[in-house]
């Protein structure tokens, strides 16, 4: 289970180049090709708060701002605030029917930040109708943005009306001095005089003035000790940037901000290869295509001591996450992509662009990708196809031969039952002994040899790989195919040994 | 994207806007008046759990892979929207690096596939929020102050002034300061530094400074801060550093330059007309500028200079400063948020189509003529 906790000592090299362990990585079944999170396109999918789990469709997100309208975090510590309830005398200690009253506060459980501390109204409803703070500047800035709108559209339309008239070839003043009419106007003091065609311009708001006098420093800095606890942090700054208070009683509490969920996409075919449902207290997903589930597994059972030179035995581990039986052979590994259909396209000439191609999203030349769901083609209309990533070259130092076997072998389908049978195996497979030593179910132990070159140095880490091809199983059925399709399916192993140790 | 577009609702006019600081990054959307978030400008690699500063690349391979992770974080943790197909407004710095704005570029582009991009120059849409035209805009950010005068909405880049006075320097300084009087102060991270500086520090009086800098100063300090460290260990932050950390802002270097010379020097290499409009008409910004007393202490040193032989000819008398309606640190961002949301984009925005046809980015020189009109 070595690679749930992150170590990766087996590394697979995704399409675009890029080593990862096989828990990171993508199968596309539709192009039949190993994607990352690098390489494929990520979008959000629904946002949902985190603390209430609570689902917002993306435009009612957009208008609260991307943060929930209920939950608060803590500005002082940014942890999660809690409602808490208080309860104050009547209003009229005299009358004896006079009930106490409910009332609430945020509080902070982690550092008891409380909204009491800011002076904040307690509320007589859980769910608050907490103060909100406003900008002071909010009506001067709308106006100055309105009147900026309000001149580009007019310099739009001019030029428009420029490029009219040019095709009529009708020369102006204006055109020959390249300057617009109304900034000549401004120039000599005329007022504009506003096009006919346009709304009357925006009342327009006048520019801010300076001043000679400018914050001084404060007196009580040079005077007064500094109590570090009123003292507000960057952090607890910057969490609020609109305000960004220098001293903790200007703290105000925080919505939450939103969370969300992100589906993956395949760039070459527009297909998603990981897909969540939507519901925020679920984890599974709608698509998964993890490429855990479709491509035999390698994991490092044993090696012996490694040094410089010397042939030595490497034990693997494979196994068939599939519903298919698989035959796995041993390839040589290259390191540079050989994607020779890429480089025929890309041209030649030095551009900060020619490591990418707008792909020409054509029915791809493998066989049973054929047509797209109808809901792919009704999703084109509003995508623009995908750029798709040249692959970069794989960035490892293989140090080590590994003899590669001319026989292959065969792996059994997965089967849960047979986990807990222990009457044996009654496979009939025949092995080549020297390949296969050991095997159960779905998984088999091959041994290997491997030899690190000869100038590594005591202590160097030893990487060696190998191209597994197995066979794919492809259970996508189109309209022209309807039986499930095999395929042979290479990707290249980098298993990474340890370090090289003394001779003798 | 006119198809696109046209099916409108899911995209109508929700424009990313992203100012790349050197130490933060703002981020949120146009037609709103503060950014959504302003946060570091670092990843975590994935590999190593390193954190590293997106302005550390090694190379261009290097600053895209680190570029590919951060955008990621930008879209996906903070603006919650996808990337593909949406424009973009970018703030950039008239002295970005090239290969900076080109990978960005190739990133946006082509990682992530956005539809349009909108380069604007900070020191020149940071004027869009006081509804000006004509200022000289100084810039005191993490790295570096860069001072820019802008006439009639264009940026005068013949006079600009660049010194590595800025939070940067400061840092380094109060280390300096610091290890005077504490243990151990070089294995204390620079969040560490900058949290010291922002709630300990101050720029002082210009009257006090003079007298710090005698052989016997006659004044009492400030009063040192205890300044709790993790577990049990404590900083002590004398008075003195307190108050003086900022004064290599003011301190002339090797070429008598300093923060106040910068803005004069701007000046003078504006035409003798225009002079005037800038003195009076001073935009500071960068989070840097935020400091208590740097403003006021900017304004006594420009007094101070304009005494001196340099500037006699300026024939300036008086300098008047700003206030934005933001804080210093996304006035910037504020412009470019104002500018995203008028016809400028479609207008001057560069299409996904045309990055790819023509392979390059219009330089930000020819921006000018784009932006003259507002
Ligand atoms: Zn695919
Ligand atoms: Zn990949
Ligand atoms: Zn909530
Ligand atoms: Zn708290």
């Amino acid at each position: 289970m070595s690679y749930i906790i992150g170590s990766d000592v087996v590394r697979y090299a995704c399409t675009c180049g890029i080593l990862k362990p096989i828990s990171k990585l993508y199968f596309c079944r539709h192009c039949l090709e190993v994607r990352c999170g690098f390489c494929v396109c990520h979008e959000v999918d629904s946002h949902f708060c985190g603390k209430c789990a609570e689902n917002l469709p993306s435009s009612e997100a957009r208008l609260k701002k991307n943060r929930c309208g209920n939950c608060y975090d803590c500005p002082s510590c940014h942890q999660q605030l809690t409602t808490r309830a208080a309860t104050v005398g009547p209003k009229n200690p005299e009358d004896p029917k006079a009930t106490p009253r409910k009332v609430f506060y945020l509080l902070c459980l982690l550092c008891r930040w409380s909204s009491r501390d800011v002076g904040i109204p307690d509320q007589s409803a859980v769910s608050g109708g907490w103060p909100e703070r406003e900008n002071i500047h909010a009506n001067r800035l709308q106006e100055i943005q309105d009147m900026y709108k309000g001149i580009v559209l007019l310099d739009k339309q001019q030029k428009l009306e420029k490029d009219k008239k040019k095709q009529r070839r009708y020369m102006s003043f204006t055109d020959r001095t390249g300057i617009t009419a109304s900034m000549l106007r401004k120039r000599v003091g005329l007022p504009d005089i506003p096009h006919p065609l346009l709304k009357p311009k925006p009342k327009e708001p006048e520019p801010a003035v300076a001043k000679e006098d400018v914050e001084e420093l404060p007196e009580e800095l040079l005077t007064k000790p500094v109590n570090l606890c009123e003292v507000t942090t960057m952090e607890q700054r910057l969490v609020q940037p609109e305000w960004q208070p220098i001293t903790v009683e200007k703290l105000f509490p925080i919505h939450k901000q939103l969370s969300v969920k992100r589906s993956q996409r395949c760039r070459s075919c527009e297909h998603n290869v990981s897909k969540p449902e939507y519901n925020p207290n679920s984890i599974k997903f709608k698509i998964q295509l993890f490429a855990c589930f479709h491509i035999p597994e390698v994991r490092i059972v044993t090696v012996e001591p490694l040094r410089a030179g010397k042939t030595c035995e490497l034990l693997l581990k494979f196994s068939n996450p599939t519903q298919h039986q698989t035959v796995i052979t041993f390839l040589p590994v290259t390191l540079e992509m050989e994607e020779t259909k890429i480089s025929e396209q890309v041209t030649e000439d030095k551009s900060v662009v020619d490591d990418y191609l707008l792909e020409k999203k054509q029915p791809l030349s493998l066989t049973g990708t054929g047509s797209q769901p109808s809901s792919l083609l009704h999703a084109s209309l509003s995508r623009q196809p995908s750029i798709t990533v040249k692959p970069r070259p794989i960035a490892v130092p293989v140090v080590a031969d590994i003899t590669i076997p001319t026989s292959t072998f065969i792996l059994p389908p997965r089967d849960d039952a047979a986990e807990y049978d222990d009457s044996g195996d009654t496979h009939n497979i025949q092995d080549d002994s020297k390949l296969v030593i050991w095997r159960k179910s779905n998984k088999a132990v091959v041994k290997l040899q491997v030899t690190p070159k000869e100038d590594l140095k005591i202590g160097d880490e030893v990487v060696a790989g190998f191209t597994m091809q197995h066979i794919y199983v492809n259970t996508i059925t189109t309209v022209d195919n309807k039986e499930p399709q095999k395929c042979e399916h290479k990707v290249k192993v980098f298993v990474t040994l340890g370090n090289l140790v003394g001779s003798e | 994207m006119p198809l696109y577009e046209g099916i409108g609702a899911i995209t109508d006019k929700l424009v990313v806007v992203i100012d790349i600081g050197a130490a933060y990054t703002k981020l949120g959307f146009s037609g709103e008046f503060s950014p959504r978030c302003i946060i570091r400008s670092e990843v975590k690699c994935k590999d190593t759990g390193r954190v590293r500063n997106i302005r550390d690349y090694e190379n261009a391979q290097d600053l895209y892979d680190l570029l590919v992770d951060f955008v990621h974080m930008l879209y996906f943790k903070y603006a919650l929207l996808s990337p593909k197909d949406r424009p973009v407004v970018i703030i950039e710095s008239l002295l970005c690096p090239t290969i900076f704005r080109e990978t960005l570029a190739k990133v946006l582009f082509c990682h992530y596939e956005v539809s349009m991009m909108l380069v604007l120059p900070s020191h020149l849409v940071c004027l869009a929020p006081l509804a000006v035209d004509t200022a000289l805009v100084l810039d005191v950010g993490y790295t570096e102050a860069i001072a820019i005068p802008v006439c009639h909405g264009l940026p005068v880049i013949h006079a600009w002034q660049a010194l590595p006075i800025a939070s940067q320097a400061v840092h380094g300084n109060l280390k300096t300061l610091l290890t005077a009087c504490n243990t151990g102060i070089n294995s204390i991270s620079e969040w560490t530094i900058e949290d010291i500086k922002v709630r300990c520090c101050f720029v002082t009086t210009q009257k006090r400074a003079q007298e710090f800098s005698k052989a016997t100063p006659e004044i009492t300090t400030c009063l040192e801060v205890k300044y709790p460290l993790e577990g049990s260990r404590t900083l002590t932050i004398p008075g003195k550093v307190r108050e003086t950390v900022y004064e290599i802002f003011f301190e002339e270097d090797n070429d008598h330059q300093c923060m106040s010379t910068m803005i004069l020097d701007a000046i003078l290499k504006v035409n003798v007309d225009l002079r005037i409009k800038l003195s009076e008409n001073i935009v500071i910004m960068g989070g840097t500028a935020m400091t208590p007393g740097f403003k006021n202490r900017l304004k006594d040193e420009l007094y101070k200079q304009l005494k001196s032989d340099r500037y006699s000819k300026l024939k300036i008398t008086k300098f008047k400063f700003h206030s934005p309606p933001s804080k210093d640190n996304y006035t910037a961002w504020l412009g470019g948020a104002i500018y995203g949301c008028t016809e400028l984009l479609s207008m001057k925005g560069l299409s996904r189509e045309n990055y790819l046809k023509e392979n390059r980015l219009p330089d930000w020189a020819n921006m000018k003529d784009n932006l003259r009109t507002l």
